[in-house]
């Protein structure tokens, strides 16, 4: 649903480390019956990797999801990269994250994310969460073709 | 007053009496003293030095006794300047006439001429008069017993006794030159010392420089061998006309011409340019005289005092000791020095000892001063470098703890973050069982899910208190001027809004302001007012007040509920993390929320208080800086 692009359905890419989150972000957009596929970088390592493979000509994501604390290259590292990056940086990016600090959210929208979302504890808030950022990052602020 | 009266005159009376007794005591004695004549008779003029000396002496002692009153009569016979024995009867027949009508008690001569005048005339001029001499030559023995009486003192030739000294003094001596002459050449006084000095030509060569013309006296003298002394006896020479040189005059051209030292024996020279010797001092003779003459004239036969010898004393002069190099250790016992001029130190040694004194005071207390002051600039480096090591204490100390703090930071952060995760697992496939396989849970299965889920909410929400009241301790706080009123109306339309039943809200918050961190006063307000919504909800109508009072400095805010209450034994303990008065079922809780209105107040300088009775409501007090 809400998909009403005419091209191929372009993929949303969660960068999180935590393999129960990220099942159950998949499960969240399951259950909002998101077509999207969901590409997974499991630290901010693999997600710096995807530039390579964008520029190679994979379809850019419609969204990226992007959790702060990741080992090895955080989240507002890449977020950094990715806003500071000619090609990449109007990818939209959602920080989905547990950190409610204040500086954690001031420096996520100075390095440019475009939405900043505490990840709910409770399931049934999550698939919330997973049906406005379907709403508002894929369906809505899809470009039209 | 009529007493007053009597005694003046009583007084009156007695010193009436006394004047008396005085005057008639006065006359008693005038009429028992009948007055003195004296008469002295002098050689040579008034104003001759020896003359002058003599009366000092001779004056003084006499007019210092008050039992004698005496008249003085003084007589000149200037046989040097008015000589010849024409000049001499002249003189007696005018003596005889004046003092014919005179009874005179003593007559004084002095020196050999005078005696000689008044002998030689005796029979008729104060032929019953006893005389005192001064003089040189002896009279002889017939003379002291012929007559009124004759006594005196004879002034010894000292001249012996002064080369002796002069000899002493000057060891190396080989030639001593005696100066002397009159004008009448008579060589009388170098007679007198080849007769004294006989005796001495085995030691030394005695040279006469006798009767020489002042101008040649000067060239000889200038030519005087090294170890030669002068002995100086006595020189008047007539110069150029009709002046006379006196022998002191005469004596200060030798010793402005002569190499060697020069000895005396008249007191009048020392001062002139003699260096010393035993010398006839007049003044002494005067005061020996005077004591005769007072012996005479109280009484005491003349017959019977014994001629005696003028004392004579070693006298120098202190310049000529200094030109010759001759120490005062040297002289005899007893010796005078004339002239001595006193050195700075014996002339201001007072004033000099007061001043260094003073200098040495003032330097000890500048010394005293400079001590202290350096003890107080040690002290205060002492206390610099102290309070420079406590500073750089502290600032370790801080760095530490701000670094703890930091950690502690990053570690609360970390656990909110890793304790959530797992917790989500929980809650999320707890619901995803609960959801996707409700039919197939058997018996309690489902219940026991509902419980897996509703412990998830628990912690879930105990996290972020925990979370919320250490982000509290470390946030900055931005103190400013807020109103009060529209803080409370918000939230107050906040918790209407998410209460789940009607609860009648009571504002009554005038338009008061506080100085105070926004964020935690209405955290501290929101948190008061879910405590005031948790503890009414088992009451029928619940009902929260919220009022203001303000004072001076501070501004009182309160939230006032009808719930259930406490015991005030508790009011302080409910504000500590983690304390739980309610039964968690009844009213669930962290324990944490009013533990953040604490931290809020205390870190705005503000208090936070409450009181209640169980049953009875409860009362939350914030008071808040102005």
């Amino acid at each position: 649903m809400n998909q009403l692009e005419t091209g191929p359905i372009r993929p949303i890419l969660l960068v999180e480390d935590r393999p129960i989150d990220i099942d159950l972000t998949r499960r969240a957009f399951e259950r909002q019956k998101v077509l999207n596929p969901l590409l997974v970088a499991r630290n901010g390592e693999e997600a710096i990797a995807f530039f390579d493979r964008w520029d190679a000509g994979e379809p850019l994501p419609i969204c990226i999801l992007l959790d702060l604390r990741m080992p090895k290259i955080n989240g507002l590292e890449v977020l950094r990269r990715l806003k500071s990056h000619p090609k990449f940086s109007t990818i939209p990016v959602v920080v989905l994250t547990t950190s409610t600090e204040d500086r954690d959210v001031e420096e996520a929208y100075k390095l440019g994310c475009n939405s900043y979302i505490v990840k709910p504890v409770e399931f049934d808030k999550f698939v919330d969460v997973a049906a406005k950022i379907e709403l508002y990052w894929c369906a809505i602020n899809r470009p039209l073709s | 007053m009529l007493r007053d009266r009597r005694k003046s005159r009583l007084l009156l009376a007695l010193s009436g009496l006394l004047v008396c007794a005085l005057t008639s005591v006065t006359t008693a004695q005038d009429s028992a003293a009948p007055r003195k004549k004296v008469l002295v008779l002098y050689w040579d003029s008034k104003d001759f030095p020896g003359n002058v000396s003599f009366d000092q002496g001779f004056q003084a002692s006499l007019n210092s006794d008050p039992s004698i009153k005496l008249d003085l009569y003084s007589e000149y016979l200037d046989s040097q300047r008015f000589p010849g024995e024409r000049q001499t009867e002249l003189l007696y027949e005018y003596l005889l006439g004046k003092y014919s009508g005179q009874k005179i008690d003593v007559v004084v001569a002095t020196p050999d001429p005078a005696l000689s005048f008044l002998l030689k005339y005796r029979k008729h001029l104060f032929a019953n008069t006893p005389i005192v001499f001064v003089a040189v030559q002896r009279p002889a023995l017939e003379t002291l017993t012929a007559g009124a009486g004759l006594t005196g003192i004879i002034r010894a030739n000292t001249q012996r006794r002064t080369l002796d000294l002069a000899l002493k003094l000057h060891p190396q001596t080989k030639d001593v030159f005696v100066i002397s002459g009159t004008p009448e050449h008579d060589k009388r006084f170098e007679n007198i010392s080849r007769e004294e000095l006989a005796g001495y030509e085995s030691r030394i060569r005695l040279n006469y420089l006798t009767d020489l013309s002042v101008s040649d006296l000067v060239e000889r003298v200038k030519s005087l061998p090294r170890d030669s002394i002068i002995l100086y006896v006595w020189q008047r020479t007539p110069v150029e006309e009709e002046k006379l040189l006196q022998t002191y005059q005469v004596l200060e051209k030798v010793r402005q011409a002569a190499p060697v030292p020069i000895y005396g024996m008249g007191s009048r020279n020392v001062g002139y340019g003699i260096v010393g010797g035993y010398v006839q001092d007049s003044e002494r003779n005067g005061l020996e005289t005077a004591d005769i003459v007072r012996r005479i004239l109280s009484g005491t036969p003349t017959q019977s005092i014994p001629v005696d010898s003028a004392s004579s004393v070693p006298m120098f002069d202190w310049r000529e000791l200094q030109r010759w190099g001759i120490s005062e250790s040297s002289l005899p016992s007893g010796s005078v020095v004339r002239f001595k001029e006193l050195t700075l130190w014996e002339q201001y040694k007072w004033r000099i000892i007061g001043l260094a004194t003073l200098i040495a005071v003032q330097t000890l207390i500048i010394a005293l001063l400079l001590a202290e002051r350096r003890q107080r600039r040690l002290a205060k480096e002492a206390l610099d470098r102290l309070n420079a090591e406590l500073e750089t204490r502290i600032e370790q100390r801080t760095a530490a703890l701000n670094a703890k703090s930091r950690e502690l930071e990053t570690f609360a952060y970390s656990v909110a973050h890793d304790l959530k995760a797992p917790l989500r697992g929980i809650d999320g496939y707890s619901r995803l069982l609960l959801e996707d396989y409700a039919g197939r849970l058997e018996g309690e299965g489902e219940n026991f899910l509902q419980i897996i889920q509703r412990s998830t909410d628990e912690m879930n929400q105990l996290i972020d208190d925990l979370l919320a009241y250490s982000r509290f301790e470390r946030r900055e706080l931005h103190t400013g001027k807020i109103e009060l009123a529209p803080i409370v109306t918000s939230l107050v339309e906040e918790k209407r809004r998410e209460a789940a039943r009607s609860i009648d809200f009571v504002v009554d918050v005038n338009g008061g302001t506080v100085l105070a961190d926004a964020s935690g006063l209405s955290q501290s307000l929101r948190n008061y007012l879910d405590n005031a919504v948790k503890f009414t909800r088992n009451v029928d109508q619940p009902r929260i007040e919220i009022g203001t009072k303000e004072d001076a400095d501070t501004c009182v805010i309160w939230v006032r509920d009808n719930g259930i209450g406490f015991d005030m034994k508790y009011h302080d303990r409910i504000f500590d993390i983690f304390q739980r008065l309610g039964a968690t079922e009844d009213y669930p809780g962290t324990g944490i929320g009013l533990a953040i209105v604490r931290k809020a107040m205390e870190r705005m300088g503000g208090r936070a208080w409450a009181e209640s009775h169980p049953g009875a409501g409860a009362t939350f007090y914030l008071e808040i800086p102005r």
